[in-house]
This record gives C-alpha cells, sequence and structure tokens, in this order.
C-alpha cells in the first residue's frame, strides 16, 4: 500500500493550498537588485571612447564619434555585462527591466548632449620615467614611447580620450588637456 | 532471427529538448542496435576564441550550455587562470563553488522533471520543476540571472553574496530539503516509478568502465569517479564522498542524482558555514601563455577544457569535451536490448545536453 500511496501527502497538500504561479501581469513581476535586465547609459558622462563597442561580445553597441551618438542594439544585446566592467568612465549600467518583445529587432540611440572640445593626454616629461605601461594600456595603441630616446608620442588620430592612460601612470605625469 | 527494420528517433521528438537522431534497429519491439548521429545544432564556439580576447570568452564559453552554464564558465577561467599561474582569492574560490553547486541541485531538479515526464508521471514532474524554481530565484537574487549569470571572469569573481543573502540562501535550501524528501519517497519506493526504471537498461561497472562513462552515470554503476575530489574550487575544504550505486539500471542513476541533491545542499552549508572574507578576485596582468587542462564535474559528468595560449590576447585553442559526449556510448549500450517503449527513458537516463556536446 505504501507502495502506492507514496504521493498522497504532497496531492493533499496541493489540493488546500494556494498556486505557486502567479497572475501575471495582474500581479506584476518582481526582479531583485542585482537582476540584469538592460543596459543603462549615463550619456553626459560618456566621452564616445568606443572601448565598450569593442569589447562587447555580442557586437551590439555602436559608437559614433562624429556624430555623436552611443547606439545599442537590445535585441543583439546579452546582457553580460562585460561593457560595464570595461567602460573607463563607469558610464555605464545593469539595471533591472527587460526589453519588451517588438515584431523586428530595434536600436536605441543617445546623443551626446553638448560636444565639448576633445582632451588630449599630455605627459610631463621631466617627471616621465618612460616606463611604457600608458602605451601598454592604451586600447588604442595610440601611444608610443621610446625609452632609449627619451619619447613621449602621441597620435591624436587613433586617441579615443578615454583618460586610461592618466589613471594608469605610476608617476601621474599624464594630465588630460583640452586641444588648444 | 526475426524481421528486422529501422525506426527513425528524433532529431525532433517529444522526450527531446534537443536533437539528436538515433537509427533504431529493431526485431519485433526489441532494440538490436542504435546507429546515432549529432550535428544539428553546433555553433563553431571553440573557434570563436580567433576573434575574441581570452577574457570576452568567457562569456562564450558560459554560453555553451544553458543549464551548466556556471560551471562552463568557472571550468574555463579555472584553465586560463592554471596557464598564468592566477591564484583565485579564497572567498572567490567559496563564492563559485556555492554556484557550481547550486547549479547541481538546479540540473538534477531538471532531470527529474524531465525523467518523471519521460515515465509519464505529470504532477511529479511538476513538483521537480516548482523545486528548481527556488533554485532559479536564488541565482537571480545573487546573480542578476536565471539560466546564464555572467559572475566569472578570469582570476575570481565579479559578485558577492553578502551575509543576508547567505541566509536566505540556508533558508530555502532548509525548506527545498523538507519537500524534497517528500519527492524522494516517490521516486525511490513507488509502485509505478519503480515498474519503469527498475532493472531498465542495465550497464555494468566493466562496460561503464570501458566505454568511459562519465558522472552519475558511471556513478550508478559503481565507478567512483568524481572530478570534485581532485580539489578545485573550495572542494578541498569540504566533507565529502562520491555517491555511488552497484546496480547500474536507471533506478540506479535516479537514486544517485537525488542523493547528490542532499549531498549539494550539505557542500553549500558547510561553505556557507566557513566562507571566507576577504577579496573575490585577483589582479590579472598580461596575456596567457602556455597549456593546460582543466577537469571539473558538471552536473552530467566530467568536463575537460584545453586551453593553449600563445601569448597574445587570443588564444590558439580550446577544446571543451562535455560528459554527454562521453555518456553516449553508455548510452548505446544500454539501448541494445531494450523495449522500444523504453528509448526515450534511456536516452534520458544519461542527463543527455546536446547543446554541450555540440559547442
Ligand atoms: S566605454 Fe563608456 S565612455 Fe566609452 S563609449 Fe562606451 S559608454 Fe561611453
Ligand atoms: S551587456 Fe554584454 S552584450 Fe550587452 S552591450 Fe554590454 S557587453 Fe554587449
Ligand atoms: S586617452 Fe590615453 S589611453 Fe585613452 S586612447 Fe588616448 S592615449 Fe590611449
Amino acid at each position: 500500500m505504501a507502495k502506492l500511496m507514496s504521493f498522497k501527502n504532497t496531492v493533499l497538500k496541493n489540493l488546500f493550498s494556494k498556486p505557486v504561479t502567479k497572475n501575471y501581469p495582474a500581479e506584476p513581476a518582481v526582479y531583485p537588485k542585482r537582476s540584469r535586465g538592460h543596459i543603462e547609459i549615463n550619456i553626459e558622462d560618456c566621452i564616445l571612447c568606443g572601448i565598450c563597442s569593442m569589447n562587447c561580445p555580442s557586437r551590439a553597441i555602436t559608437v559614433d564619434r562624429k556624430a555623436g551618438t552611443w547606439t545599442i542594439n537590445r535585441f543583439d544585446c546579452v546582457q553580460c555585462g562585460y561593457c560595464t566592467e570595461k567602460c573607463p568612465k563607469k558610464c555605464l549600467s545593469i539595471v533591472p527591466g527587460y526589453q519588451e518583445p517588438m515584431s523586428m529587432k530595434a536600436s536605441a540611440t543617445y546623443e551626446k548632449p553638448v560636444e565639448e572640445k576633445k582632451k588630449f593626454p599630455q605627459a610631463d616629461t621631466e617627471v616621465c620615467v618612460f616606463c611604457t605601461l600608458c602605451a601598454k594600456k592604451c586600447p588604442q595603441g595610440a601611444i608610443t614611447v621610446d625609452r632609449a630616446e627619451k619619447k613621449w608620442e602621441l597620435n591624436k588620430d587613433a586617441c579615443v580620450s578615454c583618460g586610461l592612460c592618466e589613471s594608469n601612470c605610476p608617476k601621474k605625469c599624464i594630465s588630460m588637456k583640452e586641444e588648444n | 532471427m526475426g524481421k528486422q527494420s529501422i525506426i527513425p528517433f528524433g532529431p525532433q521528438h517529444p522526450v527531446l529538448p534537443e536533437p539528436i537522431h538515433l537509427d533504431l534497429v529493431i526485431e519485433d519491439e526489441k532494440i538490436v542496435e542504435a546507429i546515432p548521429s549529432i550535428g544539428f545544432v553546433h555553433r563553431g564556439l571553440e573557434g570563436l576564441v580567433k576573434k575574441k580576447d581570452f577574457n570576452e570568452m568567457t562569456y562564450v564559453v558560459e554560453r555553451t550550455c544553458g543549464i551548466c552554464s556556471f560551471m562552463h564558465g568557472m571550468g574555463y577561467c579555472e584553465a586560463v587562470e592554471n596557464v598564468m599561474n592566477v591564484e583565485v582569492p579564497d572567498r572567490g574560490k567559496y563564492l563559485r563553488t556555492i554556484w557550481a553547486e547550486m547549479s547541481r541541485i538546479h540540473s538534477h531538479l531538471l532531470w527529474l522533471g524531465l525523467l518523471a515526464d519521460a515515465f509519464g508521471f505529470e504532477s511529479l514532474f511538476y513538483q521537480c520543476w516548482r523545486m528548481r524554481e527556488k533554485v532559479l530565484d536564488l541565482f537571480e537574487l545573487t546573480t542578476g540571472g536565471r539560466c546564464i549569470f555572467s559572475v566569472n571572469k578570469i582570476g575570481g569573481v565579479l559578485k558577492d553574496i553578502d551575509a543576508e543573502m547567505l541566509q536566505t540562501m540556508l533558508s530555502v535550501f532548509e525548506e527545498m530539503e523538507t519537500e524534497l524528501k517528500t519527492i524522494r519517497k516517490t521516486f525511490l519506493f513507488d509502485y509505478t516509478v519503480e515498474s519503469r526504471l527498475k532493472g531498465v537498461g542495465v550497464l555494468t561497472k566493466e562496460q561503464a568502465h570501458n566505454l568511459g562513462a562519465a558522472g552519475p552515470f558511471a556513478r550508478a554503476s559503481g565507478v567512483k569517479i568524481d572530478m570534485r575530489t581532485r580539489g578545485y574550487g573550495a572542494y578541498p575544504d569540504l566533507d565529502f564522498e562520491p555517491i555511488t550505486s552497484e546496480i547500474g539500471d536507471s533506478f540506479a542513476r535516479c537514486d544517485v542524482r537525488i542523493n547528490e541533491i542532499f549531498q549539494a545542499i550539505d557542500l553549500i552549508r558547510q561553505m556557507i558555514g566557513k566562507m571566507p572574507s576577504g577579496e573575490i578576485s585577483a589582479v590579472v596582468k598580461g596575456n596567457p601563455n602556455g597549456e593546460y587542462f582543466m577537469r571539473v564535474e558538471q552536473p552530467r559528468g566530467e568536463a575537460i577544457y584545453y586551453v593553449k595560449a600563445n601569448g597574445s590576447k587570443f588564444l590558439d585553442r580550446m577544446r571543451v569535451r562535455t560528459p554527454t559526449f562521453a555518456n553516449l556510448p553508455g548510452m548505446l549500450e544500454t539501448l541494445k536490448g531494450a523495449d522500444l517503449a523504453d528509448v526515450p527513458l534511456l536516452i534520458l537516463t544519461i542527463d543527455p545536453c546536446i547543446s554541450c556536446t555540440e559547442r
């Protein structure tokens, strides 16, 4: 008998308890704080460096520096959060709330409000020890350091003004200055 | 000898969430031989190492599978960390191991549900999946994702689990353990379940060993093989014994997996009990150079990650050998001589994950 009635307790319990499912959407879903719903950008802080787009595993982000736009295809994004790790300005975050379904893939474009003058790093060659750390950290390979010749050079066309060289310099001799 | 005919099974079949095809050679109702063909969902993940740098690859690797996603990421990261000689801080190791054991619980509950579904016990199926939902909620609370967590990185983990969350986990697992004990009674002592599982698809210890079976499938046949005893993550600090059974039939596989859920809950308790404080990840400098084989115990068995690096951002090679791949020969063996009606059940008993197999 025990072999036939082993499920009895579960059946009885379920008969007299509330359903485990929610009456969605009348009763909305509650997401925990860490829920990875979608990427949010604080466009004011963004410097359009493009590091997020270069590192995004699904290539969901496009950064157009000339037009001053940051675009994300929310249907391509896999919510991995790698862009939030990589952004030098920490202006990306991943927040609860999923993208609503649509009949076709759509992207969201954010425009940089005011186009400021671009800032470029400048090294104080008096203090600089030519350790080449800035060159190694530069995501664009825009810095060339020649230890023998004691030369620090910047390729302004390649530089995206991310400021990583400034924050990584052990001697703190790099500063980001506006172009005159 | 009776007349032989061939019945195609899959790639689309109600019991298969993923595509695998078998040509079943049958004589009357008995299977004489099963000839598999795979490759329906090959995605070429391993080739992507040439296009994505080794850090970015973490997010690709964990998308190999939706069930063991965490362990895929963990195995890959540990392989690269070993190449780079990076020591993950203790807390990072513990967090990884907690998430890994939670993955085991949710994977086994998923399997138990599918098994119940395969032998036609629908309500038991829903009971298992209802319980699994709690683990998924815990995952969402701690990592932000329900199936893909993106918390692994080379050098450690990205998110910490605070004391309050650990407490929530303890109480959820406490509750779950009670419910699981009730369900265990049905799985292991119910007449209907017994008649569908006992003596079905026996794989002897020798066969399991010779055919290179892995994980619970091998342990149910008495092969005491469990990669966790190799001691990666927090396992060296934990007290556990691989769960085995000598019987080797479908019932034994069910028995081993149910008991592994209890074991996983116990391991999580042990870890929460002695959770070290401190950093959760180490600083990683430079690019990897060298090669490494990492072996981890996934819910389905041993998975191997091979990584070969050349000192640049991009790896030379990455290879994943998944447990389902190792278990396919064993599965084909159990099919020989089985009833046609038992085929769906027998395929399920290895807990197949075809996406993993085909990467
Ligand atoms: S990495 Fe950050 S600062 Fe750079 S473009 Fe992306 S969002 Fe803007
Ligand atoms: S979350 Fe991942 S997939 Fe989405 S935009 Fe960021 S890096 Fe790309
Ligand atoms: S700001 Fe510095 S690190 Fe960034 S791109 Fe320009 S030179 Fe390279």
